[in-house]
C-alpha cells in the first residue's frame, strides 16, 4: 500500500493556544481513517489543515509526495490548488442552488464539457440516491437529504482524498445508522481514500480501516478498530473508546497483576518491570457472570442492575472495589445475588501509565 | 486546473484599507489642527496655536453646554420611558397583533427629526399653531402650548429616539432565557414578585446601556435644535458650532473646538457602552434566541394595544396628516370654514428651479452612493469578518468609527479637509458623495454583516476545497447569498442620503444642493404650506424605497424558512 497521505510534526498554535501539538501519521491508497476525540482534541484542526483551511504553525503535509504545506519551506498550498475533496458537519449545501448546481460545482470549476459534467453528477446522484430530486432548490431540503447532496458533491469530481469532518453529527440516531452503513459500502466502491473525524466512538470502530484516538492535541494510540477496542495502551484509550474498567494496582512478576484490595490478577503483555505501580483494564463486555473457567475469577455480589435492552448493566461488589459487567439481556440477575465474575488474562490489559 | 493562480485577496484588501483610512481618520486630522488655531480662523495651514477656543468655549458658551445637557436628559427621560412600555408590551405580554406592532414601531425611525420638528411647529406653534388656533376658536386667551421651548425640543427629539430605544431595550428582554422567570414562578412567587425580583433586575443593564447610547445620541442631534431651537433663541452645541461657522467672520476654530468637544463626550459614552456589552456583564444575554412566553393580560390587553398605537398616532400619524393638510393649503388653518384648498404649494415645490434641482441631486447622490457604497461595503465586511487577515479588527473599528462622530462635527472635519486638501471638489456633488460614503459606512456595513454573519462559513470553505478560486468563490457563492442583504442595506443607505442634513449643511455648494438643507432654508424664508409640500416629497421618497425594502425583507424571510 503506498502511502498518499503524509503528516509529519504537525503543529497548529492560536495565538497562546495550542490546537494540534506534534501530530504525525500516514494515510495509505484507499485506506480509511478516522480522528477520533473528545471535543477540543485537535481532530478537526488537523484535518482542516489538511484540506488547507488552516494554516498550521509547524509540520509537514504532503499529499501524494507532493508537499502541500512545509513549514520549513514556508510553504502552504491554498486549499483549492490541493484536490481533495470535503464534507462539512454542517453540510453547506448552498442554499442558492439546485441539487445539481451544488454537485456540478467541482466540475464547473474544472471547466469539463456540459455532456461530462451531467454525466458525472447523475453517478454521483445515483450513488446517493438523489437523482429524482436533481432539479430541486437545495434550501428545500431535509436534514438527510443535505448530507447526501453534500456526499454526491464531495465525490462528483472523483477526488483521490475525500475528508469528512463529523459528517453524521446532525443527524438523528436512526438516520445515522444508516448513513453509516451507506457511507462504508461507498468507501469500497469508489476506492477513494478518506480521512474521518468524529468523537463518535462507536462510528469510529465501524468504519474505519485504522483509528487514530486523539487528545488535547496530541495522538494516543494508533491502531485497527480491533487493537484500539482489546489492546488500548493507556488509560485514556481504554475510557474513551468502549467502556473498561480499569484497577490500579502494581506489577507483581511475569504476567502478575496485585490489583488494590488484594486481588491478583493474570495478564499477557510483552514484558513489564517488575514493582511498577500502573493500571489494568478490563472491557465490560469481556466479563462474565456465571462462573466458567478462567484465568481471573473473583467472587462478589450484584449490587444495581440496569436494563438498557440491547444489553444489561450490572454493578458487582468484589474485593477489588465496584466492576461494571454487560451482559445480554438473556437469564437476569437480580440485585443481592452472590456471584462468580471470569475472564480470561488476554482480556486483562496493561496499560501505559 | 487552468485557472488564475493569481491571489489577488491581500491587494484588494490593502487598496480598501487605505481608501476607508483616508475617508475617516484625515478630516478628523483636519478637524484637530483646526480647532488649535488660535490665529487667523481662515488661515491654512494655521500660523499660531494653543487651546484659547477651547478656554473661550467654556467662558462664553456655558450656557449653550448647559442647554444641550438639560434638553439631552429631557429627551433621554422621555424615550426610555416611551421605550421601555412599547418593549415590554411587545415583548412580555399577549396583546394581540404584536408582529405587526413590532414593525410599525420602526416607523417614527423613517419619519426622521426633520420632519417631526417641522409638524410639530405646525401643530403646536404659538399663535398659528393648530392647537392653538382650536383654543382660540373656542375663545381661548393666549396660547396653550408652545413647541418653541426647551420642552418642545425634547419632545420632538424623543418621539424620534423612543424607537430606538424600544428596539434596543426590547432586544435584551427577548434575549432572556423564560426559564429564569420560571423557576422563580416554579419556587412560589407571584407574578409581582417575579418581575421585581427576577426580571426587572436581569433587564436593568438592557435599559441602561439603552439610555446611556440615547443620551450620547441626544447630544448630537442637530435637526430639532435647528428647526425649533433657533427661531426661540435656545441654542445647544450643535446649532452652536452651526451657528459660528455663519458668523463673520466664520469662527471655524471655535467650531471645531466644540466639535471635537462634543466628539470625545460621545465617543466616550459610545465606547464605554460597548466595553460593557463586551464584558459580557449581561447575564442574560448568552446570545441564543429565546421564545420568552408572554404573560397573559386579559382585558388590559386592549389598553396596552392601545399604548402602542397611541405612540405611533402622536409620532407618526398626528404629525404627517398635520404636514398633509398644511400643504394642502394656501395658509395652513385648522378653521375649515377658513381653508382655501389648492395644489401650488406642490406646483411650485416641483417648479421652481432651485428646489427642482436639490431635490434631483439628493436622488442622484442617493442612487451612485447607494451603488458604489454597496460595492465597497461588502468587501469590507468580507474582509472584516470573513478574510482573517491581520488587523481585521482594526479595520473594523475604523469602519464603525463615524458612527461615533455627529454627523455635524463630521461635516466641519470635512468641509475644513477639503479647503485645505487641493483637488477641487469642494462645492460639488463629488464632495457630498464622499461625505456620504463615508457617513453611511457604519449603517452599510452593519446590515451586510447581519447576513455575512449568518451565512455559515463553511459554505465558502466547500467551494475553495471543491477548487474554486477566490474571486470564482465570490461570484459563485458569497456574493449570490449577500444578495438580500445588498438589497436592503442598498435601499437603506439610499434612505439615509435623501434625508441627511448635518453633513450636507456643510457641504452643500450654491451649485450643489441637496433637499435637507433646502427644507430648513425654505422654512426660515418662505412659508411653512411649501415647506410641508417640500418635506412631503422627500418623505414620499423614503417611504417608497420603504415599501420595496418591506415586500423584499418579507420575500427573503419566506424564501429562508
Amino acid at each position: 500500500m503506498t502511502t498518499r497521505i503524509e503528516v509529519a510534526d504537525l503543529v497548529v498554535r492560536y495565538g497562546e493556544q495550542t490546537a494540534v501539538n506534534g501530530v504525525s501519521f500516514s494515510v495509505g491508497r484507499g485506506e480509511h481513517v478516522t480522528l477520533l476525540g473528545p471535543s477540543g482534541c485537535g481532530k478537526t484542526t488537523t484535518l482542516r489543515s489538511i484540506a488547507g483551511l488552516e494554516q498550521p504553525t509547524g509540520g509537514s503535509i504532503s499529499i501524494d509526495g507532493q508537499a502541500m504545506f512545509d513549514a520549513g519551506a514556508r510553504k502552504n498550498v491554498p486549499a483549492e490548488q490541493r484536490g481533495v475533496s470535503m464534507v462539512f458537519q454542517s453540510y453547506a449545501v448552498w442554499p442558492h442552488m439546485t441539487v445539481f448546481d451544488n454537485v456540478a460545482y467541482g466540475l464547473r470549476v474544472r471547466k469539463q464539457s456540459g455532456p461530462e459534467i451531467r454525466a458525472a453528477v447523475e453517478r454521483a446522484l445515483d450513488l446517493v440516491q438523489m437523482r429524482a430530486l436533481a432539479d430541486r432548490p437545495a434550501s428545500k431540503l431535509s436534514g438527510g437529504q443535505q448530507q447526501r447532496v453534500a456526499l454526491a458533491r464531495a465525490i462528483a469530481f472523483s477526488p483521490t482524498v475525500v475528508l469528512f469532518d463529523e459528517p453524521l453529527s446532525n443527524l438523528d440516531a436512526k438516520l445515522r445508522a444508516e448513513m453509516r452503513v451507506e457511507l462504508r459500502e461507498l468507501q469500497r466502491r469508489l476506492d477513494i481514500t478518506s480521512v474521518y473525524v468524529t468523537h463518535d466512538q462507536e462510528e469510529a470502530l465501524a468504519i474505519s480501516d485504522r483509528v487514530i484516538v486523539m487528545n488535547v492535541g496530541v495522538i494516543e494510540q494508533i491502531g485497527t478498530p480491533e487493537q484500539i477496542y482489546n489492546s488500548p495502551r493507556n488509560r485514556f484509550v481504554a475510557d474513551f473508546v468502549g467502556s473498561a474498567n480499569i484497577l490500579k494496582g502494581r506489577v507483581m512478576g511475569a504476567g502478575t497483576f496485585a490489583a488494590e484490595g488484594g486481588t491478583v490478577l493474570k495478564f499477557t503483555a510483552p514484558h513489564a518491570p517488575t514493582g511498577q505501580e500502573t493500571e489494568v483494564a478490563v472491557r465490560t463486555a469481556y466479563i462474565d457472570l456465571v462462573g466458567r473457567e478462567g484465568d481471573n475469577q473473583l467472587t462478589g455480589h450484584v449490587r444495581q442492575r440496569m436494563f438498557h435492552g440491547d444489553f444489561v448493566q450490572y454493578i458487582v461488589e468484589c474485593a477489588c472495589g465496584r466492576l461494571i459487567v454487560r451482559r445480554p439481556p438473556t437469564n437476569l440477575l437480580e440485585e443481592g445475588a452472590p456471584v462468580m465474575l471470569s475472564f480470561s488474562a488476554s482480556h486483562t490489559v496493561l496499560l501505559q501509565s | 486546473m487552468n485557472h488564475s493562480r493569481f491571489n489577488w485577496q491581500p491587494v484588494i484588501s490593502a487598496a480598501v484599507v487605505v481608501v476607508v483610512a483616508f475617508l475617516v481618520l484625515l478630516p478628523l486630522v483636519f478637524l484637530v489642527e483646526e480647532s488649535l488655531n488660535t490665529g487667523d480662523p481662515m488661515a491654512f495651514p494655521p500660523q499660531q496655536f494653543g487651546i484659547a477656543n477651547y478656554i473661550a468655549m467654556f467662558d462664553e458658551d456655558i450656557n449653550v453646554l448647559v442647554n444641550t445637557v438639560v434638553i439631552a436628559l429631557m429627551a433621554t427621560a422621555m424615550a426610555i420611558v416611551i421605550g421601555f412600555s412599547l418593549a415590554w408590551i411587545l415583548t412580555r405580554t399577549n396583546v394581540r397583533g404584536r408582529e405587526l406592532l413590532e414593525r410599525l414601531m420602526e416607523l417614527p425611525y423613517y419619519m426622521t427629526p426633520l420632519v417631526g420638528a417641522l409638524a410639530w411647529s405646525v401643530i403646536a406653534g404659538p399663535k398659528s399653531g393648530f392647537v392653538n388656533q382650536l383654543w382660540h376658536a373656542w375663545g381661548g386667551k393666549g396660547d396653550i402650548v408652545d413647541v418653541y421651548s426647551y420642552f418642545g425640543i425634547a419632545w420632538i427629539m424623543a418621539l424620534f429616539e423612543g424607537t430606538v430605544a424600544f428596539v434596543m431595550i426590547s432586544a435584551s428582554m427577548k434575549s432572556m432565557d423564560p426559564a429564569l422567570e420560571e423557576s422563580a414562578r416554579v419556587m412560589g412567587a407571584s407574578k409581582l414578585r417575579t418581575m421585581l425580583t427576577v426580571t426587572l433586575p436581569l433587564v436593568m443593564p438592557g435599559v441602561l446601556g439603552a439610555t446611556l447610547f440615547v443620551f450620547a445620541e441626544m447630544l448630537g442631534s442637530f435637526a430639532a435644535a435647528l428647526v425649533i431651537g433657533i427661531p426661540a433663541r435656545i441654542y445647544v452645541i450643535t446649532t452652536a458650532i452651526w451657528d459660528s461657522t455663519l458668523s463673520y467672520p466664520p469662527d471655524y476654530g471655535r467650531a471645531s473646538a466644540m466639535g471635537l468637544s462634543l466628539f470625545v463626550v460621545m465617543f466616550g459614552m459610545l465606547s464605554f457602552y460597548r466595553w460593557r456589552i463586551n464584558k459580557g456583564s449581561y447575564a442574560t444575554i448568552t446570545g441564543k434566541a429565546f421564545r420568552p412566553r408572554p404573560m397573559d393580560m386579559g382585558r388590559l390587553a386592549w389598553l396596552l394595544v392601545g399604548v402602542c398605537l397611541l405612540y405611533i398616532a402622536v409620532a407618526v400619524v398626528l404629525p404627517l396628516g398635520a404636514l398633509i393638510f398644511t400643504s394642502l393649503q394656501k395658509f395652513a388653518t385648522v378653521i375649515l370654514s377658513q381653508s382655501a384648498f389648492t395644489l401650488d404649494n406642490y406646483r411650485t415645490a416641483l417648479g421652481l428651479g432651485p428646489i427642482r434641482l436639490a431635490l434631483r441631486n439628493s436622488l442622484m447622490l442617493g442612487f451612485g452612493v447607494a451603488t458604489v457604497g454597496v460595492i465597497l461595503m461588502a468587501l469590507l465586511v468580507w474582509i472584516i469578518y470573513r478574510s482573517r487577515i491581520r488587523g481585521a479588527g482594526a479595520i473594523e473599528y475604523l469602519v464603525m468609527f463615524p458612527q461615533a462622530v455627529p454627523r455635524l462635527v463630521f461635516g466641519l472635519a470635512l468641509l475644513w479637509a477639503w479647503l485645505n486638501i487641493p483637488i477641487p471638489i469642494y462645492g460639488t456633488l463629488w464632495l457630498l458623495a464622499l461625505a456620504y460614503l463615508t457617513v453611511m459606512l457604519p449603517l452599510g456595513v452593519r446590515t451586510l454583516a447581519g447576513v455575512v454573519l449568518q451565512i455559515d462559513k463553511s459554505l465558502e470553505e466547500c467551494a475553495r476545497v471543491c477548487g474554486a478560486g477566490w474571486l470564482y468563490q465570490m461570484t459563485t457563492v458569497t456574493l449570490p447569498l449577500l444578495r438580500p442583504g445588498i438589497l436592503a442595506a442598498w435601499l437603506l443607505i439610499f434612505m439615509a442620503c435623501v434625508r441627511e442634513l448635518g453633513t450636507s449643511v456643510f457641504l452643500m455648494g450654491p451649485n450643489a444642493k441637496v433637499i435637507a438643507p433646502s427644507i430648513v432654508a425654505a422654512f426660515a424664508s418662505s412659508g411653512t404650506e411649501l415647506t410641508a409640500a417640500m418635506a412631503l416629497i422627500q418623505t414620499g421618497t423614503v417611504v417608497l424605497a420603504l415599501v420595496i425594502l418591506f415586500r423584499l425583507t418579507r420575500g427573503v424571510t419566506k424564501e429562508m424558512t
